[in-house]
């Protein structure tokens, strides 16, 4: 019987040298269909624990569950319902994008013609068959990314991994990319697990998050829940310059968490900003505080995360990343793929 | 698993196909040699022996120095097809370097294809260039010796059936023992850098202790007890053999083949244990 987690994670542990705890007692599930991000800083323990879903690390203790199979007890036939597409490229530029396609169709078993005929609906369905004959050399980023998902695809797996799928790519890409992602989970019912360093996907790509550090859960659930996790939204005031301090007015209203003043500027969270708003100005004016300006935000998930690990989410260690990806790309250009 | 195999080899092959350069490299280090060291260092021992030597004595000593060998040249040319048997494997183990550095090998590695396809894919297409070498190499030197103003490979013995078999086995084994010895060394080591450098230690000594390319009759008592041990000097000497039918070998070219078997059962156990382990799955 089939049940509507798909991905089941127990009490999971990786450690190195019988030292460093990278993953340290990891639980989690993913439900069927859905698309979940997998947040963390670099060295949090995201890439190991991938790994460990994937069957590519054993892990010290704990159990991982993919599709009904315990990974530690039947890691091929977790393959075979994974597709796996790694942060580098790995696309063999010195094969062309359908032959790329079919010699993964060969690792999975298939016979020469079902992988031919699967990698023909395969780059129709990622819109590369005009270039399908082209050396993947030769592709631009978006359109090897898609390469790599068709080589993903070629076993029509259940779940998809997909460790930083976005990095590198220009916004255009970008958003091409999750297109492809998006209408694979709608159309086939493809369950998405994703890493990922921009938090503006995962906030508006995935159904669930759950962010890891130092090799720990700290927190799952649905963006909005997180961020309402925070107690409501950001309401920015400014106040007309050389006005009175109305921070004790702002403090004394129903709903409000927290007033931080710099300058001439409130900084407010409430429980609900945009009704709070009117009844903010009023109080305001009231209190002889001209009102010049006022924002409502709801939390991003960069306050969610500084909230749940104590530190900013980074934009250098996103940088990091890129560089690599970058630099991983020129040089499989500069020696046409490896040799 | 045969379709896995299939399907990596034809991947091999497939990128080996499209570096018209590297090919070009391998041919260039073999055609060097036999076109400018063969030739230039053609010597001669009867051309210093006494003037009261006949010709048959002076040739005599040609035999002697170069093992049953017309001159030099004839001695040299089998030597080098033992000696880019062992150097064309070297790149088969930097290959999956760098595809380990490129996530080619992870993506791989990501699915079900068993570690003996993974394994065997590579072992086939990266010993398929040294073997092809090597008989290109052969048939060059031969071809050389019909070229006026070239010194060439005389054979002089008729190589039956038998004989063929032999120089063909001895070829493909020696070019598999180091083939699968590289690639091994490929999956363990994971910089380039260290690779080479791991390779640059085996290799010269394999090749310099072997007596693939000195003249057998100025090589130190010591250095021929050793070389008779060598893989390199066990294939070289199933060639010289059987070209030349020379009765100077303590052994038959069936008992080389024998040695070349043990070494090749001994090298290739202990690297498919290492690469058991190093390619075990979740690992």
């Amino acid at each position: 019987m089939q049940t509507s987690q798909i991905i089941q994670a127990e009490n999971l542990v990786k450690v190195y040298n019988g030292t460093v705890r990278a993953v340290d007692g990891v639980s989690f599930h993913v439900n069927r269909g859905e698309i979940f991000g997998f947040l963390g800083p670099n060295g949090a323990g995201k890439t190991t624990t991938v790994s460990m879903l994937s069957a590519s690390l054993r892990p010290t203790s704990g159990k991982a569950v993919i599709d009904g199979l315990e990974v530690s007890k039947d890691p091929d036939g977790v393959k075979r319902r994974i597709g796996v597409i790694f942060q580098e490229s790995t696309a063999d530029g010195d094969l062309t994008g359908r032959e790329n396609i079919e010699v993964a169709a060969g690792c999975y078993g298939m016979l020469r013609s079902e992988g031919r005929k699967r990698s023909e609906a395969l780059l129709e369905q990622m819109q590369i068959s005009e270039a399908s004959e082209r050396l993947a050399k030769t592709y631009s980023g978006g359109m090897r990314r898609r390469l790599e998902l068709a080589v993903g695809l070629v076993h029509d797996p259940k779940i998809l991994f997909l460790d930083e799928p976005t990095l590198g790519l220009d916004p255009q890409g970008r958003n091409g990319f999750w297109g492809f992602v998006q209408k694979l989970r709608k159309d086939e019912g493809v369950t998405v697990f994703v890493t990922t360093h921009y938090l503006d996907e995962a906030d508006t790509m995935c159904d669930r998050l759950a962010i890891i550090d130092h090799g720990k859960i700290v927190a799952t659930g649905s963006p909005s829940e997180l961020k309402d996790r925070l107690g409501g939204d950001i309401v920015t005031i400014k106040t007309a310059p050389g006005a009175p301090d109305v921070t004790r007015v702002l403090q004394s209203l129903i709903g409000v968490h927290t007033v931080q003043k710099q300058d001439d500027t409130y900084r407010i969270k409430c429980a609900n900003g945009e009704p709070f708003v009117p009844v903010a100005v009023e109080a305001c004016t009231k209190a002889g505080a001209a009102v010049m300006g006022v924002t409502v935000k709801r939390p991003s998930l960069d306050e969610v995360f500084l909230e749940f690990t104590g530190r900013e989410f980074r934009e250098e260690e996103g940088m990091d990343a890129t560089a690599r990806a970058v630099m991983v790309q020129r040089v499989q250009d500069r020696f046409g793929g490896r040799r | 698993m045969l379709r896995e195999l299939g399907s990596l080899t034809r991947r091999e092959f497939l990128k080996l196909g499209r570096n018209p350069q590297a090919i070009f490299t391998a041919l260039l280090l073999p055609l060097l040699y036999l076109l400018l060291f063969g030739q230039g260092f053609n010597i001669n021992p009867a051309e210093f022996a006494p003037s009261y030597f006949t010709a048959a004595q002076k040739l005599a000593l040609i035999h002697l120095y170069f093992r049953g060998a017309p001159s030099y040249y004839s001695y040299f040319a089998p030597g080098m097809v033992g000696f880019v048997a062992v150097t064309a494997t070297l790149f088969i183990g930097a290959n999956v370097i760098f595809d380990k550095l490129f996530g080619i090998f992870k993506r791989v590695r990501g699915t079900p294809a068993p570690t003996a396809a993974v394994f065997g894919s590579r072992l086939i297409a990266g010993s398929a260039q040294p073997i092809a070498l090597s008989f290109f190499v052969l048939g060059l030197a031969i071809l050389f010796a019909h070229i006026p103003g070239l010194t060439g490979l005389t054979v002089t013995a008729s190589v039956g059936i038998v004989g063929g078999a032999e120089i063909v086995v001895s070829i493909l084994l020696l070019a598999l023992m180091f083939a699968t010895l590289f690639l091994t060394m490929g999956i363990l080591i994971e910089n380039p850098q260290m690779y080479f450098a791991a390779v640059n230690l085996l290799n010269l000594p394999v090749l310099l202790t072997s007596d693939a390319l000195y003249p057998w009759g100025s090589m130190p008592a010591w250095l021929k007890n050793v070389s008779q041990y060598n893989p390199v000097s066990l294939t070289v000497n199933v060639l010289r053999e059987t070209l030349f039918g020379s009765s100077m070998y303590p052994y038959t070219p069936a008992i080389y083949l024998l040695g070349l078997f043990a070494w090749a059962a001994v090298l290739i156990g202990i690297a498919l244990v290492l690469v058991r382990r190093a390619l075990r799955p979740l690992d």
